[in-house]
């Protein structure tokens, strides 16, 4: 596996804002386990769920193939119906989910999400930004690690600030923060 | 030890530590022990035991009371349930971990650190007192 970098991250820590370290907290984590994230919430009282739906790219579908693809998003999300999320950790995934599997993917993540649920995403500030090909994990509240991918993922369709926050319905955009290379950090907070 | 001619089929109980480098197929309960499945090791079984370190490929619901570790040549596809998991660069693992086991008996334990994969990787002895039930 690629060696770890880290980035300080200027919305990380408001994911953890309102949970200490002996509440019980329920994370969301869209890729691989990493060794440093696994690490990172051996602090914390937590249930992990690692999907990497990156493996399963692209997800390509019209939108009267809905109900085919949210029953594809079912089948890998495979979340216990009792399950109620604190913190989903969604990395770059909307960049390359087209606005139909955006509305599958939340179609079957909206049970699970409570009032209080954050969310941490990238986006691009420029839809043409090029595109970035890295595994992310969390290295301290403040601090990302990320790794190169071994090859470039397939379906890279990124959407604008505006779409992104027309397409995410069941959130609402709470900060975001520009980073080099015309991307975007988002600060997500669940609107049920 | 299971060697690595050696297929179980069937549920393994017992009150010794357990190297596995064959097959095991079914559960194994070592509640009070270590389970170190060795890199040539392939485990299809829910396993539960005090320590578990997985070199090898499982495919199945893990739970340890103490710790789980999962070394860089280890492949997990499945559920984890302990207080304290490792994972090492490399490891392959999908499914979920619990690192609150709140609601059974399990509970945190100081460690000098989380980095505690040498205190796993000792040889296991493999005297007799293992259970071997066929399913």
């Amino acid at each position: 596996m690629p060696k770890p970098s880290t980035q300080a991250s200027k919305l990380l820590p408001y994911l953890f804002e309102h949970i200490d370290e002996e509440q019980a907290v329920t994370v969301f984590h869209v890729g691989p386990a990493l060794p440093e994230t696994v690490d990172f919430f051996s602090n914390y009282r937590c249930k992990l769920h690692f999907i990497d739906l990156f493996s399963e790219l692209p997800f390509v579908a019209s939108e009267d193939e809905l109900p085919t693809q949210v029953q594809q998003f079912e089948d890998l999300l495979q979340l216990p119906a009792h399950t109620r999320i604190d913190v989903c950790l969604f990395w770059d995934l909307f960049n390359f989910l087209d606005p139909a599997a955006i509305n599958a993917f939340l179609t079957v993540l909206y049970p699970h999400l409570k009032e209080n649920s954050m969310a941490h995403a990238f986006s691009v500030h420029n839809p043409r930004a090029t595109q970035g090909s890295h595994l992310y994990g969390i290295n301290q509240r403040d601090t990302l690690s990320s790794r190169n991918r071994r090859a470039a993922l397939p379906g890279y369709a990124p959407h604008t600030q505006g779409e992104l926050k027309e397409l995410l319905h069941c959130f609402r955009l709470e900060r975001s923060v520009l980073l080099p290379d015309s991307r975007l950090e988002l600060l997500l907070q669940a609107r049920l | 030890m299971i060697g690595p001619s050696i297929t179980i089929k069937g549920e393994v109980t017992g009150e010794e530590d357990l190297l596995i480098h064959g097959k095991v197929e079914g559960t194994i309960n070592l509640s009070g022990n270590q389970v170190c499945v060795g890199e040539s090791g392939q485990v299809c079984a829910d396993i539960q035991a005090k320590v578990v370190k997985i070199d090898g490929k499982v495919t199945g619901d893990i739970t340890g009371i103490e710790m789980v570790v999962i070394s860089k040549s280890g492949n997990v596809k499945g559920n984890i349930v302990a207080p304290r998991v490792t994972l090492e660069d490399g490891a392959i693992f999908k499914g979920s971990i619990d690192m609150d086991p709140a609601g059974s008996a399990f509970a945190k334990t100081p460690l000098a650190s989380h980095q505690t994969t040498h205190a796993v990787a000792t040889p296991l002895k493999a005297s007799g007192g293992l259970d071997l039930k066929s399913v």
